[in-house]
Formats: C-alpha cells, structure tokens, sequence
C-alpha cells in the first residue's frame, strides 16, 4: 500500500439513521465498572462486529441495549427510543444471549409456539422452514440438541421476530467450523431478505468468521471502546510499517502510534494516519482486520499481558477517540 | 403467555395431581371405613342424643394413617418450594429470563400472569388437601372434638388453601430476590415454617379474647367448656392472679392440684393431710381463691379460619408486591 491514504472519517453522515447511539454509557457493579463512558453509533442495515478480550464489556453492552440492564450512567438511544420495558419497543428487538439460553425440555417446535403467544409480530412458519432446512429436529427437547442446532433454534427464534435490531452474544463461540458456517450463512440470507430494514450486532472472538460478514466494527477492551466505525474506514486509516528500530518521536508528531513490536534490528509499528506517511525508511503495508484488533488489544492490555507476545513492547493508547 | 406458563408447568402439574389423587383414594377408602366404624360404635347414642363427647376414639384411626394425615401440614411448603420458588429463579439460573423477558411482553405482564397462574393452583391443590382432610376428620372430630387444637385446625377447613397460597407467593418472591433455585427453595422452606410456627404458637390465641371460666375448687375435675373449644389454659388462681403451680410428686398438693404451699394463712388451720378437706375448700373461696379455665369456644372456631386466612392472604399480597417491584428494578 502506498503511503497515501483516506484520512479517517469523522462521523457518520448527518442523513444516516442510527439504530444505535450511545453517549457514555456506563454500567458498574460491586466488583467493578463492566463498562465506562462508552460512545458509539451503529447506522441501520450494518451488521456490526463486537470484539474484545474476556471481560471487556461486551455482554454487559448488548444487555443494555436490550434494557435488561440499566446503565448506571449515560444513555443509550436505540431504534431511536430509549431501552425499555414496552412491547413495542421489545418487539424490535432480537436477542440471543451468550449460550444460548432456552428452556432445555421444551423442543423448538414448543418455543416457536411460545414466542407466537408473546410476540403480535411472528413468523413462525419462516423459522420452522429454516430450521427444517438445516435438519434440526422440530419436536425434540432442545437440551438433547447439539450446540449447532441449539445455536440454529435460538437464532431462528430471534428471527422469527422480525426485528429490527438483531443483537448476538458469541452465538458461534460453541460451534465447530461447519456450524458455525451454517450460522453465519443464516444470518447473512437474513440480512439479504430484510432489505437494509435490519441491523446486527455480533460479538465474537472469530475475527477471520466476523471479517466475512460484517461492515462495521466496535472494539471493546478494558470496559472502554477503542474502535468504532465502518471496517472499511478504520482499514484505510491505518497502516502497518516496518522498518528500522529507531526513534518514531517524528511519527508520532503526526501520527498515533497505536501499537509497535520490536525486535533487535527491527520494528513493526500499527500506526492510526491523519495523512501520508513519507519516511523512505519504513515500508508500509495495509493492515488485516485481525492484526488491527489485536493492535488495539495488545496496546490497552495490562503491560505484563502485553509483554508476552513480544521481546519488546511499547503500547501507547492515545486519547484519540 | 399463558400458553408458555401452561407448557412449562404442565409436568408439575400432572405430578401434584397424582400426588392429589393418590392422597384422595387413601383418605376416602379409610374415611369411609372410618364413618362406618363410626356408626357402628356411637350410633346408638347418636340416635338417642345421649352420647358423651369427648371419648375415646375406639381405635377409629390407625397411628400410621394420622400421621399421613399430619404430613397434609407440608402440602403448602411443597408447593411453594418445588412450584413457586423456581418460578423466577430457575429462568433467571438457566438464563430463560433472557428470551422471556426479551419478546414482545413486559416483565410485569410475564409475572402477573405466571403469579396469576401459581397463585390459582396453590388455591386449588391446598383446597383440595384441606377438604379432604376436612372430610376424612368429621368422625374423629366428633369424637375427639380436637379440630381447634393446633395441629389439627392446620389441616382442616379453609387453612390449608389459605397457607398454600402463602407459600406460593413467598417461593415466588424468594425466587425473585434471590433467583438461585436452591437458596430460594430452602428460604421458602425456613420462612413458611418460622412464620406458620409463631402464628400458631404466639398470635393465634390472641385473635379474640379468650374467655376464662372460674370455679370454686372442688376436689373432682371442673367441667370442659362444650364442645370443640381450644383451652388454652387451666389452674388456680389467688387474689393476685394465677398460681405457678410448682412441678414434681413430692409437693404436697390438696384438691385437685392445688399446691399446700399457697394456702392462706387463714386457712392453714383447716389443712390436713389426706381426706376430710371439707372445711378448707370453703375457706379458700372464701379467700378469692378459685379454679379457672381459659379457653376460645368452638364457635369461634370459623372466625379464627377466616381472621387466619386473612392474615395468610395479605402476607401473600405483600409478598407478590415485593416480587413485582423487584422484577423490574433489577437487571437480568
């Protein structure tokens, strides 16, 4: 990649509508802040991956965004209203919680019945169709099915809503590799169906599984975002140089050193540009997607954690965001 | 919503009913050879209305089979701790609260409706338990005239649904602020216990005043109040209220009980070892001294099911407020 590049955009364009938009969203329990200050916009029709290490927020994020947690500071705007306990707002909202919780006795062909008792709004002959499909069995209790079939039923109940805002909690954390393409092929014939009306979003530590399917990005670590924004923007706004191990004060003037391993001879630095890189000595190359969210996890990591992936390693976070 | 309460209980329900029925034939198939026995025994002076209540039972109930009738007092517990307790917690436990709370109804219809639902079969499961063993005792009843005593007014009448419904509300709410399955389950099990015990054994007499009946001592028994009345109380009393009545053979005690200790001075001249008291009974009246019985009569005995029931009922109430205020305050 050349040293020119996209500088980074500011914001979503003002006519987008927002399915999601916090302004320091917070949320504290006895042990601990589970989320701080934590800003972020989803325009509709994306389908977002949620990403971060172990803790970082994510379970507790989407709970808010539910209103089955209520934040204990900042707000959340959501299908533009605020998370809360009323059918219409519940209506538009899919969730599927972490494991992937259902009533282990009941089958899904029990479940699909519960939920056209408590939804106006249900397409259960859809979610039975898609479920027959993929060779789940409709009449036997959910507990005896495999993850992958749970995972499929839970996703199909979500569905069979028509939500608007489809929200996932590591719904593939469980499944081997061929489930777990069955799942995301779901989903993404979902999105298709839905005509831009239905907004995603995924958590999930499988970025190689997320970079295929989605176009927007929210990085959590440390219970604080440390990346919002469409994938293809936050792609082009870094770059990954390597080069001779020497001072990048003079980079770092103009740029936002996000992250760097060095070697004796050698270092490799993830930069965050605002213009052109012209230093002949580095060369430059684009960034993964994989490489970019580890970049940012490795920087907000604990020194120590850090440590580990590298001889030596400088994490500077900047207050970028 | 209904619908889901139904499909998720459905198994509970043919359980308890099970439980129910097989409860019904044993105490229908001994309750009618019990009636039989009954009539056999007292029939005769039944039809001539000189039968002398309370007798002895006449062998009429089996020790096994009273104390089948007894175990009729955890009824309420069960259905509070295996139906009500789990009916929050478990979903909260296993995460089901997540898909329930997340469709298209709010926390508080889901609750009224399940706690509409639980609330209906404890009334009806503790009704049924109560009428049978209502039924069941009407001849040991008769005989014993015991059914205002604690233990048996427990499981006759209109308690048994009253105490269920209790319990039911508390599991629920136990269920709700706890929302682990095991810790709400023995929380329910402990409160309705502690609670059914204090009421039972400290407030209930006071529901009405008692009445106390005084007698001049005499050296025969006083008479009982008639028929199914609670006594809660029997002794002497001096002109400075009743007499502790110090326990052990050896204390020389005159009349019925009366201890020696107490008698007045005045009367200590006429006070003999043995027979031949004549002289120091009158005397002891004469010094405001008297026996007594307290007691609740046996026609308060519906006003003390239904100021009982009432109390269980609005313990209930207040129990399910907590549980709806707490469901919506707390995250899931």
């Amino acid at each position: 990649m050349s040293a020119a590049v996209k500088p980074l955009p500011f914001g979503p364009m003002a006519t987008e509508a927002m399915a999601i938009e916090t302004s320091g969203l917070t949320k504290r329990y006895r042990r601990g802040a589970a989320l701080s200050d934590c800003t972020v916009t989803v325009p509709e029709g994306r389908i977002s991956a949620l990403v971060g290490p172990n803790g970082a927020g994510k379970s507790t994020l989407l709970r808010l965004l539910t209103g089955l947690a209520r934040p204990t500071a900042g707000s959340a705007r959501v299908l533009g209203g605020v998370p809360r306990q009323d059918p219409a707002f519940l209506a538009d909202i899919g969730y599927l919680a972490q494991d992937v919780p259902l009533f282990r006795r009941l089958s899904a062909d029990d479940h699909i019945g519960a939920g056209a008792h408590l939804n106006k709004r249900w397409d259960g002959a859809s979610a039975r169709a898609r479920l027959r499909e993929l060779n789940v069995p409709l009449d036997r209790a959910v507990g005896t099915l495999s993850g992958g079939q749970r995972a499929q039923v839970g996703l199909a109940l979500a569905l069979a809503k028509r939500p608007r805002l489809l929200l996932l909690d590591e719904p593939v954390a469980a499944l081997d590799p061929l489930a777990r393409r069955h799942f995301l092929a779901t989903l993404t014939s979902a999105l298709a169906e839905a005509e831009g009306r239905l907004t995603i979003v995924l958590s999930s530590h499988l970025i190689a599984d997320l970079e295929r399917i989605c176009d927007h990005l929210i990085l959590l670590a440390e219970s604080r975002v440390q990346l919002c924004g469409d994938i293809d923007d936050l792609l082009a706004g870094h770059t990954v140089l390597v080069g001779p191990r020497k001072d990048t004060a003079a980079l770092e003037r103009d740029h936002t050193l996000v992250h760097a391993t060095r070697t004796a001879r050698q270092a490799t630095l993830v930069l965050r540009l605002s213009g052109p890189v012209i230093d002949p000595a580095y060369q430059a190359s684009d960034i993964s997607l994989e490489d970019l969210v580890l970049a940012y996890m490795g920087a907000a990591a604990p020194a120590a954690y850090a440590d580990l992936s590298a001889a030596s390693t400088i994490s500077t976070v900047g207050e970028q965001q | 919503m209904s619908w889901l309460v139904w499909r998720q209980y459905r198994t509970s329900t043919a359980i308890t009913g099970v439980l129910i029925g097989l409860f019904a034939v044993l105490l229908v198939i001994t309750g009618l050879r019990m009636a039989s026995q009954f009539h056999a025994t007292f029939g005769a002076c039944l039809a001539a209305h000189n039968c002398r209540f309370p007798a002895d039972d006449a062998g009429l109930v089996s020790g096994w089979l009273g104390a089948v009738v007894e175990f009729s007092l955890a009824v309420p517990a069960i259905l509070g701790m295996f139906l009500g307790a789990p009916a929050v917690a478990r979903e909260a436990e296993t995460g089901t609260a997540h898909f329930a709370w997340t469709q298209a109804v709010t926390r508080r219809h889901w609750l009224t409706v399940k706690t509409g639902w639980l609330l209906l079969a404890a009334l009806a499961w503790g009704g049924a338990a109560g009428a049978l063993v209502t039924w069941w005792s009407g001849p040991r009843n008769a005989i014993a005239l015991s059914q205002f005593n604690p233990g048996t007014f427990d499981i006759e009448g209109i308690m048994p649904a009253a105490y269920s419904v209790f319990a039911m509300a508390l599991g629920i709410a136990a269920g709700t602020l706890i929302r682990r399955v095991l810790p709400a389950l023995g929380v329910t099990l402990g409160v309705f216990f502690a609670v059914r015990l204090v009421i039972m054994g400290w407030v209930r007499q006071h529901y009405m005043t008692p009445v106390t009946a005084i007698y001049n001592i005499t050296m025969g028994n006083i008479p009982l109040p008639k028929g199914a009345a609670w006594v809660l109380g029997q002794g002497f009393r001096g002109p400075n209220g009743p007499l502790a009545v110090p326990g052990g053979s050896q204390v020389p005690m005159v009349a019925d009980g009366f201890p020696a200790a107490d008698i007045p001075a005045a009367c200590r001249a006429y006070f003999t070892q043995g027979p031949g008291q004549d002289p120091l009974l009158p005397c002891l009246s004469s010094h405001g001294y008297a026996q007594y019985i307290t007691y609740q009569p046996a026609a308060r005995y519906w006003p003390f099911q239904f100021i009982e029931a009432g109390i269980f009922v609005a313990l209930a109430a207040v129990l399910i407020a907590v549980a709806f205020a707490v469901i919506n305050r707390r995250d899931a």
